[in-house]
């Protein structure tokens, strides 16, 4: 019983901050149709900010405050220079958000090296729940990363600004000429997405290892999640992010990290592969 | 006179490669011819993104396919199949043909999947066989096979490795021959059924041609090529490894052939010359500049040069009037 416990805790953290990543990720393509390969990048520079300020004194909760601006605004400038220049060519912003990844990548190693970072747990012990032992951080980032998932959800659904996102997602020639300044909804658009790959950077960052190659590790775990939840539609991130997330936890918790992951990858290529509208919308 | 240009450069760039031994001594001459085998690799991602327009995150799957394959069969792992080189590189060349070919049944067959979709399954698919490899105690595991032995001439004589020179010359003709009939083939119907593929799928899929076996062709051959460039590459470096068959040298290649320009092949190679010489020259210190300096050079080139440094001058299409 205890081991269930525990492998549905687990399953459960990761499901939500990779629903964090791939909640940025789906904002930005519904919007743009922008396939950002430098999303895992995003999520980097928000734990290596984290790592930045603390080393500096600052406390671990103005860090997590402070993540999503930096890297937000690090959206804005990378919209600015390079996205907004391969607007509707999508394999283009693949390649253009390749390079996007490998130079930031790059910048990183050279300011900070290639070793690892390792940033103190703020909420050390662990909490009884249920039976078992569970650390407390743990938690804790489960408890901001629904809460986070919630409410770009009610921004999406319940604001007049999610009315216009939504607008200018459905069909952007219409909600243009009905007075929605798409423009400024894309750049806005593409900073609130960092801002969430950065923000679940700076959460997970004392939980993982902090290193140039970070990135592409949650990278690819996310956008197997797009593609299997569906492009473009948020019910469609929480599924893939469970089917990803769950199945690879509850995976792992029997087998080599390394086999899970082949069957996981295996998995997903067959959902992209013969469901290519995503399980949301490819069985209803 | 100015359109006889880019005939000029092409032949130029050929003849450079052809004098560099003269320049060279033996240990840099044994990294160019490297380099050209990087070339070859980078001539059959070249043709399936440049010509057919499929944009192939995996590359190094039949890369490393390719180099494995040779390292077994010369090595002698595969006991039945004897070691001889030139079966070693037939296999390789064949086999990576093949899994390129049930990949490309995979991802073409049916419905089919493109652009993205495609670009993230090949990706997932080179992140997945990567991982196996590792774990595949027969093929070494991460520790990869060392010691697969260099280039040898298939006719007795004393000293039957090949030398430097041997070695550079035999790469380089591989790298022509491939060149060619690569070249060759995007000229016939068959090369402007898979232009038209390129350029609008769905209207040639219209106009009743067979898409679908077209383009599992172009991967097939395309997997050739580049388990043909693995085959020689294991013999060149002696050592295969989880690495050359994966996720990282797929997106490398995308890389060099982007930087020098995707739709014209030897602008494809000049690419790979280019990014890997700076790699391999530069130190540790610098190379991460340089490696930066790609980055941007590549996203530079992708949003306003989409045909590369080296596409427009050495582009040997017939220029139309227009």
């Amino acid at each position: 019983m205890d081991i269930v416990v525990l492998i549905g805790l687990d399953a459960f953290s990761y499901v939500l901050t990779l629903l964090l990543v791939t909640l940025g990720l789906v904002i930005i393509y519904g919007m743009m149709n922008v396939i950002n390969m430098a999303h895992g990048e995003l999520f980097m520079l928000g734990a290596y900010t984290v790592a930045t300020l603390l080393a500096s004194g600052v406390p671990f909760w103005i860090c997590l405050l402070a993540a999503p601006i930096v890297v937000g605004l690090a959206g804005l400038l990378v919209e600015e220079f390079v996205i907004r220049h391969v607007y509707g060519r999508p394999i283009d912003t693949i390649l253009a958000t390749w390079g996007l990844s490998i130079a930031i990548k790059q910048m990183i190693i050279i300011v900070f090296g290639p070793a690892a970072v390792s940033i103190a747990n703020p909420v050390p012990g662990s909490v009884n729940l249920m039976g078992v032992d569970y650390p407390a951080y743990r938690l804790v980032i489960m408890a901001l990363a629904a809460a986070l998932a919630l409410a770009t959800y009610l921004v999406i659904y319940r604001s007049t600004t999610g009315l216009q996102i939504r607008a200018v997602i459905s069909n952007r020639a219409m909600a243009g000429s009905l007075g929605v300044n798409t423009r400024r909804m894309d750049r806005a658009t593409f900073a609130v997405g960092s801002a969430l790959a950065g923000v679940a950077g700076a959460i997970m960052s004392p939980m993982i290892s902090v290193d140039p190659q970070m990135g592409v590790g949650f990278l690819i775990p996310a956008f197997l999640s797009v593609l299997v939840g569906g492009l473009n539609s948020l019910i469609g991130a929480v599924i893939g992010a469970g089917t990803i997330g769950g199945t690879t936890s509850i995976l792992s918790a029997n087998m080599a990290q390394a086999d899970a992951q082949i069957i996981v990858f295996l998995l997903a290529i067959m959902i992209i592969r013969f469901v290519p509208q995503g399980l949301w919308k490819g069985f209803r | 006179m100015l359109l006889r240009l880019p005939i000029l450069l092409s032949l130029a760039f050929g003849l450079l490669l052809l004098l560099a031994p003269l320049a060279l001594d033996d240990w840099r001459l044994s990294q160019l011819a490297q380099l050209l085998t990087y070339g070859i690799f980078a001539l059959s991602l070249s043709f399936i993104w440049g010509q057919v327009g499929i944009l192939c995150f995996g590359q190094a799957i039949f890369f490393g396919t390719g180099a494995y394959v040779m390292a077994l069969v010369t090595l002698g792992k595969l006991p039945w199949l004897g070691e001889s080189q030139i079966l070693g590189l037939l296999l390789a060349t064949l086999a990576a043909g093949g899994v390129a070919f049930i990949l490309g049944l995979f991802l073409f067959g049916g419905r089919g999947i493109t652009g993205a979709h495609l670009a993230v399954v090949t990706l997932c698919a080179a992140v997945v066989i990567e991982i196996a490899t590792g774990r595949w105690g027969f093929v070494g595991g991460y520790n990869g096979l060392r010691g697969v032995p260099p280039l040898t001439t298939p006719w007795p004589r004393d000293d039957i490795y090949l030398s430097g020179l041997e070695t550079y010359f035999l790469i380089f003709a591989v790298l022509a021959a491939v060149y060619f009939l690569l070249l060759w083939l995007t000229r016939t119907p068959f090369g402007t059924l898979l232009a038209a593929i390129r350029s609008n799928e769905e209207r040639t899929r219209f106009l009743g041609f067979d898409v679908t076996m077209a383009k599992l062709f172009a991967f097939f051959l395309s997997g050739m090529v580049a388990g043909l460039a693995g085959g020689l590459f294991a013999a060149q470096f002696g050592f295969v490894s989880p690495q050359l068959i994966g996720f990282a040298l797929s997106t490398e290649v995308l890389i060099w052939v982007a930087v020098g320009g995707r739709g014209v092949l030897l602008a494809a190679v000049a690419g790979a010359l280019l990014v890997r010489w700076g790699e391999d020259q530069l130190s540790d210190q610098i190379g991460q500049y340089w490696l930066l300096a790609t980055g941007l050079l590549f996203i530079v080139i992708v949003v306003i040069a989409p045909r590369g440094l080296f596409g427009r001058i050495l582009d040997l299409s017939p220029h139309r009037k227009s």
